[in-house]
């Protein structure tokens, strides 16, 4: 029995239509197709976080400039990502660097199952991209007040960070500028429905990951 | 016409809330959204909202699912067109009124002009209804226009007929409500949808007489053909027919030009087959606002007379 069989967060799977308009199998076909003739240094994959990110001003002045492309699925939980890279998002481009943001929405999964997930995702990109580096983003609190997801989240990131610490083309990286104020709130000013990013709390979380990228890329060449 | 007969008179019962036999419409229902993930944050935008009326003087407010959220979220930098539509209600409706205004108006618009300099910036040729607008001044007129945006990612029109039922229309008394919801509502069929958003409009006109209310059509979604559009385009249909017998109400397709000839929706529109771009937004701003622009021009007689 494989690691993969137990934990459904590390089991491909795509997302089944129950809405009726086919738009999440649409858009991973788009992003295949799209990918044919694109040569990305830099690949930004994963749910409502990294797909709300292009299109916002932010992303064309920071991202866009270092060749990035973007594979975000509102609603993506990692067994979804897990599918759409094993099913040809991955097959025609070769960016330096891969940057993984998901496992939020993977209500239902223990924080060791979505960490099981996530790396489940960074294997796959080391077997399909050999010589890309693969920067996981934190996961982000949520709810306007403490609740048992941001426990979730945090417990998440901190296996993951366990996870990584002994591998080379991994590594975790904390976005988090502080959004959970001193009386345990977040703002709506920064998460405007207390998950989602406004264009204001993607400018702080941002500059981080263009710091961290650009660094990597000087480094690949 | 036998078929329009029989629809209209499916969709009364409907709207009237029984359909044939003793069921209420189940969209015309009130319901408050359950906290399944386990970080409340419906209700503690809920919360937010009904905090914000204590305060604001909307002139403006807009009330839906995430199609009205993510509008705020485009806002200033990025969505030129309706900054100009805001801020052109926001010139207009503060502009100065007969002494038969609402007395507790008058002094918060006095600070408020005081503070504004958007008599700078902005000429009004109210015999022409010529508006000549500074751009470079858009970020600071927007911020003193007081519209709300009550939207909600996910809300069907239960849940906002439940949101404006407890709280979200206390102390607010705007000139124009812009309702768009009922993509959401994949249980129902698209009469019940139609009777849900009915509902609302019907709400909004009891509870705010002077309100003028506008419904947003439906929008297609999905990078094809398929039975969601066909659901919403049946939903907007019904909406043409019946939101006219709400005085105050009336609807507004913004849909046109997002399916292109080949029945294809472009992610340049919507990122996703179903939430709009800026460019999206910036599509329907200008529907939006020539609509907007004709209800206030309609404007009563005693300001009329005070307008030289």
């Amino acid at each position: 029995m494989s690691a993969e069989d137990s934990n459904p967060a590390a089991t491909p799977t795509p997302c089944v239509d129950t809405q009726g308009d086919g738009r999440w199998m649409s858009l991973h076909n788009h992003f295949v197709s799209n990918s044919k003739d694109k040569e990305p240094d830099v690949l930004f994959v994963g749910d409502s976080l990294v797909q709300l990110l292009h299109q916002f001003e932010v992303w064309r002045e920071l991202f866009s400039p270092l060749h990035a492309l973007n594979f975000g699925v509102g609603g993506d939980a990692t067994q979804h990502v897990l599918w759409r890279l094993s099913n040809g998002e991955l097959a025609h481009i070769s960016p330096k660097v891969v940057v993984l943001w998901v496992g939020t929405n993977n209500h239902g999964h223990t924080a060791e199952q979505t960490c099981g997930g996530i790396m489940a995702i960074v294997q796959l990109i080391k077997d399909k991209l050999p010589n890309a580096q693969t920067v996981i983003l934190g996961l982000l609190p949520r709810g306007k007040m403490p609740n048992p997801l941001r426990d979730r989240n945090a417990r998440v990131n901190k296996l993951v960070q366990e996870a990584v610490s002994s591998l080379p083309h991994a590594s975790l990286l904390n976005v988090d500028p502080g959004f959970v104020h001193s009386d345990g709130s977040i703002s709506h000013q920064d998460l405007y429905d207390y998950l989602h990013l406004t264009p204001q709390g993607y400018q702080a979380v941002c500059q981080t990951i263009h710091t961290h990228l650009k660094g990597l890329l000087e480094k690949t060449g | 016409m036998d078929i329009a007969i029989t629809l209209c008179v499916n969709v009364y019962c409907v709207v009237s809330d029984r359909m044939s036999g003793d069921e209420m419409n189940p969209a015309a229902v009130a319901q408050a959204v359950v906290d399944v993930q386990g970080d409340d944050r419906w209700m503690s935008q809920h919360t937010r909202f009904v905090l914000e009326c204590k305060d604001a003087e909307p002139e403006v407010l807009f009330i839906g699912d995430s199609m009205v959220q993510l509008m705020q979220q485009y806002e200033v930098r990025e969505h030129g067109h309706l900054c100009v539509l805001l801020c052109l209600l926001c010139c207009w409706v503060r502009h100065p009124k007969s002494p038969a205004a609402d007395p507790r108006t008058i002094v918060t618009r006095g600070r408020e002009c005081t503070d504004v300099p958007y008599k700078r910036a902005i000429s009004v040729d109210h015999a022409s209804c010529q508006f000549n607008l500074h751009f470079k001044v858009w970020r600071e007129l927007f911020s003193p226009l007081h519209a709300l945006n009550f939207g909600i990612g996910g809300d069907t029109t239960c849940n906002v007929l439940w949101r404006l039922q407890n709280g979200e229309l206390d102390n607010i008394w705007p000139k124009v409500a812009v309702v768009w919801v009922g993509t959401n509502n994949y249980e129902h069929s698209a009469e019940q949808v139609a009777g849900g958003i009915f509902a609302i409009a019907q709400l909004l006109t009891s509870r705010l007489p002077k309100t003028k209310v506008v419904v947003l059509g439906l929008l297609a979604r999905g990078e094809r053909p398929n039975p969601l559009r066909e659901k919403n385009a049946a939903v907007n249909g019904l909406l043409r027919s019946l939101l006219p017998q709400l005085g105050q109400a009336q609807f507004l397709d913004v849909g046109e030009g997002f399916v292109h000839s080949d029945g294809t929706i472009s992610t340049r529109d919507m990122f996703d087959f179903l939430h709009l771009t800026s460019a999206g937004y910036r599509a329907i701003a200008k529907p939006l606002s020539d609509l907007l622009l004709q209800i206030l021009e309609e404007t009563p007689e005693e300001r009329r007379a005070s307008l030289v």
